[in-house]
């Protein structure tokens, strides 16, 4: 229920802000996304999330982040107030250099794909 | 124990221990008494009757060495009218007379001893035979120690509204123990350890009350809501020559009739249920026999409505169109009537709360939603352990079985269910259908997600496991984390290819239970499978060795995220609360350094087993060969390394 309020107000953020990406130089994205990754193992976003961001189960179905489509601000927003039981993690024990890393990381993941190309998938 | 006889050499042997006996009481006769108290002690001296002291420390008078009946004997004649295959214990010398009993008097069948190593995993093989034979499995254990070991599976068993008959071995007459473990291992009231979790027990002080209590405890425990059994078997009473066999008597067993709801109730209930627009359906522990599926399955396609799975038991098949399970929310929130049966938790079905330093809740139903219920749980519950879940206020609680109810629901449904009404029914199916397909979609691309990673995705693990299994007659009959993949991708029709989860939530219950209903299953000729978290084996490893001892077919794939996980995730979601290092939360809730080679320790407890494996490409043919182990009927041992969940 609540996931569905949120959803709609994400939305509304991504209508107003249109493109999300922070343009970097290819060299750049890929050390933030390797710092990235270390970050999201060693402060325990895998625990809940996965650790290829495929989501998971804590007290209920924990979202997949995988090429999260979130923009920045709402990423941000969720990571530091943390909606129902997703914990809220304060700038005094995650930067915001390190956020923005493990959100480098997660884009840079690889997102649904279609079954139909997975056998495993189709039985 | 205290038979008598007239052998010569026990009277000499006598003789020496007489004087032996009688000089150390003559030394004990006079204790040194402080002076203080010796004038007010000599007065009670003259009115308090003194102990005979000869007499207790006097040899028998005859002292038998053999003897061609026992107590124990006839308790076996008694559990053969029961129809109890298997008794799972850990032997110990408080049992030592039924327990010889049972291999020689009884030749070792019906029931037939499944040697346990450890008291809890006795438990849960018989909670997890129960559910998939329908009848139970009876354990022994000592009464003290053994009773202790055993109680946290017993909470798990009552919590799952499971049989399991217990019985414990104690020595009630004090002079009859020996010093030292008979003493330590003796209780005046053993059971009072496990009351507030067993339904009935008992310590029969004859053989003839014996025979009775132990109808009686079967007959309750397989009374709906079911739930454990013990009765406290006195050692002397197993052991000593029966005095006059012609004399007992065993009652006949008839088991209780499981109540239907009241006529009346029912039809108000598909009154409401009919004129429903969105009438929603919510089970957990509902099908106790094969039946209970297909009973389901008629009544929710009379109805056309939602079916919301708590997966207690094996409810409803995963793949059929009305089945809703993964969009619970948002069925619950449409709904208009929800029916619950065999509902444990229903608060905790239909609100949501969050686990927030305040915390709150509210219902995920709309307001004016009627809410009825369906079970036995109303019927019989106790005040000190809080399974019971949080009070949810209904409209209309019917006391009933819910299998031996539904059949009555379902006839009502479709005489009241008129030709217009059945087309707008007919149109809510098609709907649901499509949303059905849809969340079968978003599972199998969500399931790709990840698909090549090492730690192993659990979805990865599901999809190959699935490929192995599904062309044979497969039962899975644990999931001890209770990972979704299973049901959002693996096809279940059958009444036993599921068979629920603890109960209690108490871990060290997956590995054995699944290994009682591999057991179970193995009559059947169907390939048991287990998702066994590593957390949860490390309890009880010991279960390997069982399922070697006893040929038990079960293929286990341990899910090694090497922590306990959930407690894993509780940490973090702690540390970033307090918000003072949020890079500690392994401590404590990991398994690692040394990483634990499960393949290893399994092939030390006499198991086949492959792994760690770790790259997602071994795994398939792994699983190939394990489950041909398995069809020879033989345990076998996947470990893989997962990812968390
Ligand atoms: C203890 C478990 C837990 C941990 C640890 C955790 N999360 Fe979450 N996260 C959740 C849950 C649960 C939700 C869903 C919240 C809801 O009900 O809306 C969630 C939601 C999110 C969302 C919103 C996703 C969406 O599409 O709706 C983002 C983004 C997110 N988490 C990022 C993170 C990051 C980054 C970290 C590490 C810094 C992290 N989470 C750590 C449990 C966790």
């Amino acid at each position: 229920m609540t996931s569905f309020n949120r959803s709609l107000v994400l939305g509304l953020v991504l209508l107003v802000l249109g493109a999300d990406e922070v343009a970097w130089s290819q060299s750049a994205q890929a050390d933030d996304t390797a710092s990235g990754k270390r970050v999201y193992i060693s402060v325990g976003c895998f625990t809940c999330h996965g650790r290829s961001g495929q989501g998971g189960s804590f007290n209920y179905p924990v979202p997949a982040l995988a090429r999260t489509a979130l923009p920045v601000e709402a990423f941000n927003a969720i990571v530091r107030t943390g909606p129902n039981d997703m914990p809220a993690y304060p700038a005094s024990v995650l930067s915001d250099k390190d956020l923005a890393d493990i959100r480098a990381f997660l884009r840079s993941l690889p997102g649904r794909r279609p079954a139909e190309d997975f056998p495993l998938l189709n039985q | 124990m205290s038979t008598k006889s007239s052998d010569p050499r026990v009277a000499s042997r006598r003789h020496f221990l007489k004087s032996a006996t009688l000089t150390g009481a003559a030394a004990l006769a006079s204790p040194v008494v402080p002076v203080a108290q010796q004038s007010q002690e000599k007065a009670s001296a003259r009115s308090v009757p003194q102990p005979n002291l000869a007499a207790e420390t006097q040899p028998p008078a005859a002292d038998p060495v053999n003897q061609t009946s026992s107590g124990g004997d006839f308790m076996v004649d008694v559990l053969k009218t029961l129809d109890i295959d298997y008794i799972a214990i850990n032997c110990a010398s408080s049992f030592r007379g039924i327990h010889e009993a049972i291999i020689n008097y009884g030749q070792n069948v019906k029931p037939e001893i499944l040697t346990c190593p450890h008291e809890e995993i006795a438990v849960s093989m018989a909670q997890g035979y129960a559910k998939i034979e329908g009848r139970p499995m009876a354990m022994m254990c000592h009464g003290v120690v053994g009773l202790q070991h055993a109680s946290m599976a017993l909470y798990n068993a009552w919590c799952d509204r499971v049989p399991v008959y217990v019985m414990i071995g104690n020595i009630v007459e004090a002079d009859k123990r020996a010093p030292g473990a008979e003493w330590v291992h003796s209780a005046i009231d053993p059971a009072a350890l496990v009351r507030d979790f067993v339904k009935w027990d008992d310590q029969p002080a004859s053989l003839q009350h014996f025979a009775e209590s132990a109808v009686r405890a079967y007959k309750i425990a397989m009374t709906p809501p079911m739930a454990p059994v013990l009765l406290s078997l006195d050692a002397e009473l197993q052991e000593n020559p029966i005095p006059d066999r012609g004399r007992l008597r065993i009652p006949r067993l008839t088991t209780v009739t499981p109540p239907a709801g009241d006529p009346v109730a029912i039809a108000e209930a598909v009154k409401l249920l009919v004129a429903a627009e969105n009438p929603v359906v919510v089970v957990d522990r509902y099908a106790r026999t094969s039946a209970g599926m297909a009973r389901l399955v008629e009544f929710a396609e009379a109805l056309q409505c939602a079916v919301v799975d708590q997966a207690g038991r094996m409810n409803f098949p995963s793949r059929h169109p009305l089945n809703q399970t993964f969009r619970r929310a948002a069925v619950v929130g449409q709904a208009d009537v929800i029916l619950a049966i065999e509902m444990n938790d229903l608060w905790g079905t239909i609100n949501s709360f969050a686990d927030r330093i305040v915390r709150s809740s509210r219902p995920i139903f709309k307001p004016g939603t009627k809410i009825v219920t369906l079970g036995t749980r109303d019927l019989y519950l106790k005040a000190n352990y809080q399974d019971f879940g949080r009070f949810q206020d209904v409209d209309l609680a019917i006391a009933g079985d819910g299998e031996a109810s539904l059949p009555a629901l379902t006839d009502q449904v479709k005489r009241l269910a008129d030709a217009s009404r059945r087309s707008a029914l007919e149109t809510r199916g098609k709907r649901l259908a499509d949303l059905h397909q849809a969340t079968r979609e978003q599972a199998r691309a969500e399931a790709t997600l990840g698909w090549d990673s090492s730690p192993i995705t659990t979805a990865r693990l599901c999809a190959e496991l699935w490929a192995q299994i599904k062309d044979e007659d497969w039962s899975l009959v644990g999931n001890g984390i209770r990972i979704l993949w299973p049901q959002r991708l693996w096809k279940f029709d059958k009444p036993y290819q599921w068979n629920g989860g603890a109960g209690g939530a108490g871990i060290g219950y997956n590995a054995p239970a699944s290994a009682g209903a591999a057991l179970a299953n193995k009559r059947h000729g169907r390939i048991s499978i287990a998702i066994q978290g590593d957390g949860d084996l490390m309890f009880v490893p010991g279960t390997l060795w069982t399922a070697a001892h006893h040929r038990i077919p079960i293929l286990y794939v341990v899910h090694n995220n090497r922590a306990y996980h959930q407690e894993y995730m509780y940490l973090q979601a702690m540390a970033a609360r307090h918000g003072r290092g949020i890079t500690n939360a392994h401590i404590g809730t990991t398994l690692t350094d040394p990483n634990v080679d499960y393949a290893a320790v399994s092939k030390g407890f006499g198991v086949y087993a492959e792994g760690p494996i770790t790259d997602p490409k071994d795994l398939g043919p792994a699983l190939k060969r394990a489950v041909a182990v398995v069809k020879r009927g033989e345990p076998a041992l996947v470990d893989v390394v997962t990812d968390p969940r």
